[in-house]
C-alpha cells in the first residue's frame, strides 16, 4: 500500500566522512506527484540526501526505496525511470544543445523518450538550441541541465539546487518549468536554499540542518505550527533576550545585529519599541513588519538565517 | 552498439572542434617530422666529411684508402696527416678521422689482428657517428672476408653500403611515430579523461543508465581513431616528402600501431585512476614522458647508452614499441626479437587495464 502511493522512502539514511556526520539519520518519504523539497543552508546534507536517493552514493545506514525499488542494489533499474540535474553539470562543451540533448536519448534504448525538440521548447532554449554549451549562460546551461533530466520522461526528477547563482528573471523562467512539471503530475525532489523557491513550488517542505530533519511539512502549515505572531525585525546590536520582556512579545533572536521579535500583538510590541527607541534615543534602523515566513522558522528552529 | 556509435561520433565531433587538441596530436607530430626530416634528409643522402689519415706505406692501406676515397659514396675523404686531420676534426669541419696506422700491411701480412683507428667528437650527433661508425665496420668486414680469402657465407658487395645506408632520418622517423603513440597515450588520454571528471561530466553520464563499458569504449574508440591519423601522417609524410622507405608490411606496421597505442592507452588510464586533478595528470604524464623519450632508442641507438641504464630501458614499454617498429620499416637488426617487443608491449597493457580498473574513480 505505501509502495504504490510512495514515490521515494528514505529511512535512517546516514553518511559519515571521517568526523563530519554530513547525513545522521535522515527519514522521509515523498507521494506520488508530490513536489518535495529539502531546505537548508549550505552544508546541511542535502546534497548528500539526494545523491544517495539517486544512486550517485552509497550510504553508511538505512535504506532508501525509490518507485518500490531498493537502492542501490536495484540502481541501474532506478536510473532508467528517474532523471537528474547534477548541481553542478558540466557537459561537452563543444557540442551543442541539440547534440547533447541527441545524445542523451541514446542513453535510454528502453524507455520512451521526450523528443529533443520538445525538451528545447520545455525550457525555452529555442534560440539557443545550435550553440555550444560552453557558450550559453549559467541560468541557460542550468536550464539544458534540467531538459537533460527530462529525455527519458521520468517518473521522479531529481533537481540539485536549480536555481543556485541564477539572476532573478532566470530563476522565474526556471521555477516556471517546475510548476509546468508540478501541473503534468510530475513527482519531483528538490533542493534549495531559497525560501521563496520552496515556497512557491514545494508542496511539502523538509528543514535540513547539521544532517538531520528538524522539521517537515506544508510550508504554509510549517509557518503556522511556528507562528501565529507577526514578525518584526530592525537592527540592533542588543542581546535578543533584551526584548523577551517587551509587551507582546513571545520570542526574539538575533543573527548579524538584526533583532526579529515575534508578537501576538503588534501595535502594543510596537508601541513599546517605539518608547524604548525614545527612552535610548536609538533609532530603528531597518525596520520591518511581516508575517512569519518559512525562513522566520528556519531562524527560529536553528538560530541561523538561511541567506548566505 | 549504436550508444557506443553515438558516444564515439560525440567525442569525434568534441576533438575536431578543439583546435588546442587537434594542434597537439595531429600538428605537433607533423611540425616534428617535417622539422627531423628537413635536418637530417637534406641533399636526399647523407654525406659525411671523413678526414683519411694513410700512415701505411703497404698493400693494405693503399687497398683501404681506396674503398674509402672511391667506393663509399656517403664518404667525402679528404687525404692528410694526423696532426691536420685531429685538428679538423676538432673545428667540427670533419665529421670523423680514420687513421690508417704504421705497419698496418706487415702486421695483416703476419697474420695478426691490426687496428683501424676511428675518432670521433663524441659532442655531436651520437645518431650519426653511429651509422658512420657501422659503414665503416662493413668496409672493414668485407676487407677481412677478402683477405683471409675465406668463402664469404654471404657475399656483401662493397656498393650495397651505398644503397642500403639507413640515413638518420629513416632511423629517426619509427622513433617519432611510437613518441607520438606514446603521447597520445598521457597528455592525450590521462589529462582529458581527468578533465571530464573534474567538471564533473563523467558523473552526468554516470547519472544515466549508460553502462561504463560503452562510455570506456566510446573514448578508447576515438583514441584509435587519432592514433592511426597520427601514424597515417607521419608515415605519410616520410614517405612523401623525405622518400623513407618502409621495407617490412604496412599491415605489420599497421598492427604495430594498434598494440602500440592501447598499451600506452592502457598507461593513460592508469594514470587518470591515480591522479586526481588535471595538474597531477600532466604532472605525471610528463615524468613518465621524458625518460622514455630519451631512454628507449628513440633519438639514438640504445648501444650508445651506459651500461648502468639498462635495467632502465629494458623496462620501458617505448623501448620495445620503437624497436618493434624500426624492424618492420627500416629492416633493422633487433634489439630484442619481435616475439619480445609484441609480448612486453601486451604485459605493459593487461598490468594497466588490470590496475586502472582497480583505481580508476568514477567522480
Amino acid at each position: 500500500m505505501a509502495a504504490q502511493s510512495s514515490a521515494i522512502t528514505v529511512e535512517g539514511l546516514k553518511k559519515y566522512y571521517g568526523a563530519t556526520k554530513a547525513v545522521d539519520g535522515i527519514s522521509f518519504d515523498v507521494r506520488q506527484g508530490e513536489v518535495f523539497g529539502m531546505l537548508g543552508p549550505n552544508g546541511a546534507g542535502k546534497s548528500t540526501t539526494i545523491e544517495i536517493v539517486e544512486g550517485l552514493r552509497d550510504a553508511d545506514a538505512g535504506s532508501v526505496a525509490v518507485l518500490g525499488l531498493r537502492q542501490p542494489r536495484e540502481a541501474q533499474a532506478i536510473k532508467s525511470r528517474i532523471g537528474i540535474q547534477l548541481q553542478t553539470t558540466s557537459l561537452y562543451p563543444r557540442l551543442s544543445v541539440t547534440e547533447i540533448l541527441d545524445l542523451f536519448h541514446r542513453f535510454y534504448p528502453n524507455r520512451k523518450t521526450i523528443p529533443t525538440e520538445t525538451l528545447i521548447r520545455m525550457v525555452d532554449l529555442d534560440e539557443k538550441k545550435s550553440t555550444r554549451s560552453k557558450q550559453l549562460s549559467g541560468g541557460q546551461k542550468q536550464r539544458l541541465s534540467v531538459a537533460l533530466a527530462l529525455v527519458n520522461d521520468p517518473d521522479i526528477v531529481f533537481l540539485d539546487e536549480p536555481t543556485t547563482g541564477m539572476d532573478p528573471q532566470a530563476r522565474r523562467q526556471l521555477w516556471d518549468v517546475m510548476l509546468d512539471l508540478k501541473r503534468q503530475g510530475k513527482t519531483i525532489l528538490l533542493t534549495t536554499h531559497y525560501m521563496e523557491e520552496a515556497e512557491q513550488i514545494c508542496d511539502r517542505v523538509a528543514i535540513v540542518d547539521h544532517g538531520h530533519i528538524i522539521e517537515i511539512g506544508a510550508p504554509s502549515e510549517l509557518v503556522h505550527r511556528h507562528f501565529s505572531e507577526i514578525a518584526i525585525s530592525f537592527q540592533a546590536p542588543d542581546a535578543a533576550e533584551t526584548y523577551q520582556s517587551l509587551a507582546g512579545v513571545s520570542h526574539a533572536v538575533s543573527e548579524d545585529g538584526q533583532v526579529t521579535v515575534y508578537t501576538t500583538d503588534a501595535p502594543r510590541t510596537m508601541t513599546a519599541l517605539l518608547a524604548r527607541e525614545s527612552a535610548d534615543g536609538a533609532a530603528l534602523r531597518g525596520l520591518n513588519v511581516h508575517s512569519a515566513t518559512l525562513e522566520d522558522v528556519f531562524l527560529k528552529l536553528t538560530g541561523r538565517a538561511l541567506r548566505d | 552498439m549504436s550508444t557506443v556509435l553515438s558516444l564515439y561520433v560525440a567525442n569525434l565531433k568534441e576533438f575536431v572542434r578543439d583546435r588546442a587538441a587537434i594542434f597537439w596530436t595531429l600538428a605537433f607530430p607533423i611540425v616534428f617530422i617535417v622539422l627531423f626530416g628537413g635536418i637530417f634528409s637534406a641533399g636526399g643522402s647523407p654525406s659525411y666529411n671523413v678526414g683519411l689519415v694513410n700512415q701505411d706505406n703497404g698493400p693494405v692501406g693503399a687497398g683501404l684508402a681506396d674503398v674509402f676515397q672511391h667506393k663509399v659514396k656517403p664518404f667525402k675523404v679528404t687525404t692528410s696527416d694526423y696532426d691536420h686531420a685531429i685538428a679538423d676534426l676538432k673545428k667540427g669541419t670533419l665529421d670523423f678521422v680514420i687513421v690508417l696506422p704504421t705497419g698496418l700491411s706487415q702486421t695483416v701480412e703476419s697474420h695478426h689482428t691490426a687496428q683501424v683507428q676511428f675518432y670521433s667528437d663524441p659532442s655531436k650527433n651520437q645518431t650519426t657517428s653511429q651509422i658512420q661508425l657501422t659503414i665503416v665496420q662493413q668496409v672493414l668486414a668485407v676487407y677481412n672476408q677478402q683477405a683471409t680469402q675465406t668463402v664469404p657465407p654471404l657475399a656483401l658487395a662493397t656498393n650495397s653500403i651505398n644503397t642500403h645506408v639507413v640515413r638518420t632520418i629513416d632511423y629517426l622517423m619509427p622513433g617519432i611515430l611510437a613518441m607520438s603513440l606514446m603521447q597520445l597515450g598521457l597528455f592525450g588520454t590521462a589529462t582529458p579523461l581527468v578533465s571530464l571528471r573534474e567538471e564533473g561530466v563523467l558523473r552526468r553520464l554516470g547519472a544515466t543508465p549508460l553502462p561504463r563499458w560503452q562510455l570506456l569504449v566510446g573514448q578508447v574508440m576515438l583514441r584509435l581513431t587519432i592514433a592511426i591519423a597520427q601514424a597515417a601522417l607521419i608515415i605519410g609524410i616520410s614517405m612523401a616528402a623525405f622518400h623513407v622507405q618502409i621495407q617490412g608490411s604496412m599491415l605489420a606496421l599497421a598492427g604495430l600501431v594498434v598494440v602500440g597505442a592501447i598499451t600506452f592507452i592502457a598507461m593513460g588510464y592508469l594514470i587518470a585512476s591515480l591522479a586526481r586533478t588535471v595538474e597531477s595528470a600532466s604532472g605525471i604524464s610528463s615524468a613518465i614522458n621524458f625518460p622514455m623519450m630519451f631512454l628507449s632508442g628513440i633519438f639514438f641507438p640504445l648501444a650508445l647508452l651506459p651500461a648502468f641504464l639498462a635495467p632502465v630501458v629494458r623496462a620501458l614499454p617505448l623501448t620495445y614499441l620503437a624497436d618493434a617498429i624500426r624492424q618492420v620499416s627500416i629492416g633493422s637488426v633487433p634489439d630484442f626479437p619481435m616475439w619480445v617487443d609484441l609480448a612486453v608491449l601486451g604485459g605493459w597493457a593487461i598490468v594497466c587495464i588490470s590496475l586502472a580498473a582497480r583505481f580508476f574513480k568514477w567522480d
